[in-house]
């Protein structure tokens, strides 16, 4: 314990060195005055007695130096005063030191923003027990290869490799439904959820805080609904009565009581069923239920694809190992059960699978702004080197005095380092700020961006990128102090000048350095731009303007699918929900759809036609929606061949339209119209006939059309209906309005979404949206600190040339030839600079390929763009001062020192 | 001048706390002079070299001091001994006394 009080007395004194110095000397001076008047008293002259005091009581300035360096830290006086003395350099210009704290702030918080997001949601380790060991399962059906690198799971197919597989620990099997809850049954809100085996939590290693877990029991059909919820759900639900454990929920319109709640900070990412299959919006999951599987999935080895699957490997198994086991048992069984299709496995880390959609923006904006930093950087390595070149004198004097190397170079070291700390502080203080906008853009189906902020590991990033930015950008100018001539820069009456010539020459790299970060980060940020306008401005082939859409949701007990006459009693919801729109004021058509548009792909299935058969790895992958005949106007879609809906078609609803693409994939060479398509209506056992064929549509995403096939809602309605109401009423107006409809004919279903159609094409392309904001304004800012950098060098190095002017301005030279020289002077390095940029950015571009929407990585119109842009700014800050230099007056020029 | 011996580090720091220990609460000066007349012409002490050493037994919690009046009417510091202080006392003297007798043995004519 002895030492922490030694340690603390020592800082302490650190702290206090002014008043312990006064109370020294205090002590000191009493202790002289004390021996002098002993010795007055034994005889001596006031001198003598002075003398002998004095004599007696040894070296003063000693003693108070050992009493100091007992007082202090060891090697703190000494960096003290050298961070002392640097602040007072750098007080002593104010201007310069409020602008380089403030690019270094800029700076340090642009990184440590982005960071904090790239931490939360790419680094940091989810809240489950040893979460490098749980994976993603999802299996693979090698004949549709083409168009689904993996596929959701089969149920059959889990349990039976959950019971073979021996490199697994457990598997979980679960589903990301959208549940509606409400306290009362009315106007329920949709919130998250997980049904999920009932050793789901256990594959997670989570337990309840309160109550109990899931068991066997409880995931059998018919036993009592019970549900678990997580922190967030009890905080929300049940304000965190400590006694819910035995309360109820109305979940779907059901009754489910609370059998347990997890800890605080445990979430669930969400888990896509496949790669082209988009699930539903990004809900925080909240509550989970047992997942009591329908017959139909315990008996079908072909179809029910329908489930993701969680497992957790054993200790020490790679993922490749458990990969390989898998796909071992895949083939096994397809050979053995006679399937006509043949199965694999994609096995993927559960970090990886949940951050795979994003990871590549993320990263390519953190070294976006980590080259923003670094820009900065080099512009006050110039600055620096500049005032490096001012104190050559000080630090002639310091060497001479016998000044050692190492303490040269860390006095110089230390005003970097004063600034980079300053500007560390102010940054992490913008961050805070910072990281407020940037959520604000960020696109809300991140996962994991409800733990972004700014916490400890983001503060000790935000110091060491602080001090790495100090070395960066103070070493050159320190170690510069190494090579000072005592006695030459002594006698030089300019040791500026004397210096210059080798000066330039870092200057030179500096610049050129500079130039070729901002080149590749130009590059970079309008290839996204263009990519980013080709996506927004190509022909979608519908027009989302003036549409609104509300998703309705029938979760209740009335819709519930064991419900005799459950097909009319959809139909009827539908039917009038779309009379009470079509009543409100300004609609000029309602169309009913069965899956939000621009939400990706869903009900994915097989084109299968009865008259012709084709193998299943040559059938296209169809998207299936049930829409009415009012659809095609409402959306704007011309009918290209053939007939549209009619009324006429609703006692035998078996008619389909199909996009061009569909025609061409699943009828090559053909005519469709008048052809068949089966096992397309749930349910039931009649084909359908193609009557019309419609134009290729982005309608599930603006990056790509899909094989559509439209079928009237009167042959099967969904359980979640999508309304499309155009109107000439905005749809600030309309929404209220639409609510009130939908809730006066049922208020116990639920709306997950009602927005404008131009809402949600906005929200389908946030992610580009957000890096191309973004990425922009990185640039942006980039090419001001190039701006600065070469406007600060070109004043610098005219400045140092000002004599030179003098003399050629006196001898006769022209303006015009004293511009061009000091233009060339900035150009070489400049152009350099462009030279390496073009090669930086080659190289990056390889990573950013994904990134683009049919842009070409050497688009020419990008990189010339890139290139003239910062050429014409190197000039413009090339310029200025060349025309101020070369106006320079001769005679004033000549008398500078 | 030439016999008298330098005071040894660590001996220092048991004889002011010796001193305190006899003495009660003194100030520099006066715990100097004490050790100067216990020692006798035998011991060469630069007075001085006693401020370092109370500061470190000050830092380890051996010794506290207050602020206070000399006999000259001047800001004194007053130095006394902790209740640590007085425990480290018999163990820094059993030490020191370790020593002194082991070193007796070597100094010792050998039989």
């Amino acid at each position: 314990m002895e030492w922490i009080r030694v340690l603390l007395s020592h800082l302490a004194a650190v702290v206090r060195w002014r008043r312990l110095d006064a109370d020294l000397d205090d002590e000191l001076r009493t202790h002289i005055e004390l021996a002098v008047a002993e010795n007055i008293r034994s005889g001596m002259t006031a001198e003598q007695a002075r003398t002998k005091a004095l004599r007696a009581f040894g070296g003063m300035t000693q003693v108070r130096e050992s009493y100091r360096m007992q007082r202090g830290l060891p090697g703190i006086g000494q960096f003290g005063r050298d961070v002392h003395f640097a602040i007072r350099q750098l007080r002593k210009s104010p201007g310069y030191s409020l602008t380089a704290i403030l690019t270094l702030a800029l700076g340090i918080g642009g990184v440590t923003t982005v960071f904090s997001v790239v931490n939360a949601v790419l680094l940091k380790p989810f809240s489950f027990r040893d979460p490098d060991r749980l994976v993603i399962i999802r299996e693979v059906e090698k004949e549709a290869l083409r168009t689904a690198p993996s596929i959701p799971v089969n149920y059959r197919h889990y349990l039976r490799l959950k019971h073979d597989a021996k490199t697994l620990e457990d598997a979980a099997i679960f589903q990301e439904p959208g549940f509606s809850v409400s306290p009362s049954g009315d106007r329920p809100q949709i919130v998250g959820g997980i049904t999920a085996s009932p050793n789901f939590l256990r594959v997670l290693g989570v337990q309840p805080i309160l109550g109990r877990d899931f068991a066997e029991s409880d995931a059998v059909k018919g036993a009592p609904p019970v549900v678990l919820l997580t922190y967030d759900a009890w905080r929300v639900f049940f304000q965190r009565d400590a006694k819910v454990i035995g309360r109820s929920l109305r979940l779907d319109g059901d009754r489910a009581t609370v059998i347990g709640v997890l800890p605080p900070g445990v979430r669930f990412p969400k888990i896509e069923l496949a790669p082209i299959i988009a699930g539903g919006p990004p809900l925080e999951k909240l509550i989970i239920r047992p997942l009591i599987p329908d017959p139909y999935f315990l008996k079908t080895d072909e179809g029910g694809f329908n489930f993701s699957v969680i497992a957790r490997l054993k200790p020490n198994v790679s993922v490749e190992e458990a990969a390989s086991e898998l796909e071992t048992l895949q083939r096994a069984y397809s050979a053995s059960a006679h399937l006509p299709i043949h199965l694999g496995i994609a096995v993927t880390p559960l970090a990886k699978d949940v951050t795979s959609g994003i990871s590549g923006a993320l990263w390519l904006l953190l070294s976006a702004v980590g080259a923003v930093l670094l820009i900065a950087c080099v512009n006050l390595a110039n600055l620096q080197l500049a005032r490096a070149v001012a104190a050559e004198r000080e630090t002639a004097v310091r060497a001479a005095l016998g000044a050692s190397k190492g303490r040269l170079v860390f006095a110089r070291l230390a005003e970097s380092l004063v600034l980079a700390l300053s500007g560390g502080v102010a940054g992490v203080t913008l961050a805070f700020g910072g990281l407020r906008l940037l959520l604000a853009l960020v696109p809300a189906n991140v996962p994991r961006l409800n733990e972004v902020q700014v916490d400890l590991p983001v503060l000790l990033f935000a110091t060491g990128l602080s001090i790495a930015a100090a070395l960066l950008f103070g070493t050159l100018p320190a170690l510069r102090s190494l090579r000072v001539h005592p006695q030459a820069a002594l006698q030089s009456n300019s040791s500026r000048s004397v210096n210059s010539q080798e000066g330039r020459r870092t200057r030179n790299i500096l610049v050129a350095s500079q130039v070729a970060c901002t080149v590749a980060l130009l590059i970079v940020t309008s290839l996204i731009l263009r990519s980013f306008s080709r996506l927004m401005q190509q022909d979608r082939g519908f027009d989302a303007t003036h549409v609104t859409l509300a998703e309705v949701a029938l979760f209740a007990p009335r819709y519930g699918d064991s419900k005799p006459n459950i097909a009319a009693v959809k139909l009827a919801f539908a039917d009038r929900a779309m009379t009470g729109f079509g009543q409100l004021p300004g609609v000029q058509s309602v169309a009913i759809t069965s899956a939000i548009p621009l939400s990706g792909e869903t009900w994915v299935d097989d084109l299968t036609r009865p008259d012709h058969t084709v193998p299943p790895a040559q059938r296209p992958l169809i998207n299936v929606r049930w829409i009415n005949p009012e659809y095609l106007s409402t959306m704007q879609i011309p009918l290209m061949k053939g007939r549209n809906f009619a009324a006429s078609d609703r006692a035998n609803p078996y008619v389909a339209l199909i996009s061009e693409r569909t025609a061409r994939e699943g009828f090559p060479g053909e005519n469709p119209i008048g052809r068949q398509m089966s096992n397309i209506v749930p349910d039931s056992q009649k084909s359908v006939t193609v009557i019309g064929i419609v134009p290729d549509t982005r309608i599930n995403g603006l990056k790509d059309t899909a094989d559509m096939v439209y079928l009237p809602y009167w042959a099967y309605t969904p359980w979640q209906i999508t309304f499309l109401v155009r109107s000439s009423q905005p749809s600030s107006d309309l929404i209220p309005e639409m609510r009130r409809v939908v809730w006066s004919i049922d208020p116990q279903v639920a709306i997950p979404a009602l927005k404008s159609m131009d809402a949600q094409l906005d929200e389908s392309v946030s992610t580009e949206r957000f890096q191309t904001i973004v990425l922009a304004s990185f640039g942006t800012a980039a090419l001001l600190l190039a701006l600065l950098g070469v406007y600060g060098v070109q004043a610098y190095s005219v400045s140092l040339r000002r004599q030179e002017f003098g003399i050629r301005i006196a001898l006769g030279s022209g303006r015009a030839t004293l511009i061009r020289l000091a233009l060339w002077q900035a150009a070489v390095p400049v152009l350099l600079g462009a030279c390496t940029g073009l090669a930086l950015a080659g190289f990056a571009l390889r990573f950013i390929r994904s990134l683009l929407y049919q842009t070409p990585v050497l688009d020419p119109v990008a990189i010339g763009v890139s290139l003239l842009v910062l050429l014409c700014a190197a000039a413009l800050a090339a310029i200025v001062p060349a025309r101020r230099a070369a106006s320079i007056d001769p005679m004033r020029a000549l008398r500078i020192e | 001048m030439g016999d008298k011996s330098d005071v040894l580090q660590g001996t220092l720091d048991l004889m002011v706390l010796k001193t305190l220990e006899s003495m009660g609460p003194l100030h520099g000066y006066g715990i100097a002079r004490r050790i100067e007349q216990v020692s006798g012409d035998s011991l060469s002490l630069n007075q001085g070299t006693i401020y370092p050493a109370l500061l470190r037994l000050e830092q380890r919690g051996w010794v506290k001091s207050e602020w206070g009046m000399s006999e000259t009417n001047r800001r004194a510091k007053f130095y006394s001994l902790s209740r640590i202080g007085r425990k480290k006392i018999e163990e820094e003297t059993e030490n020191w006394e370790r020593i002194a007798s082991t070193m007796a043995r070597f100094l010792a004519p050998s039989n």
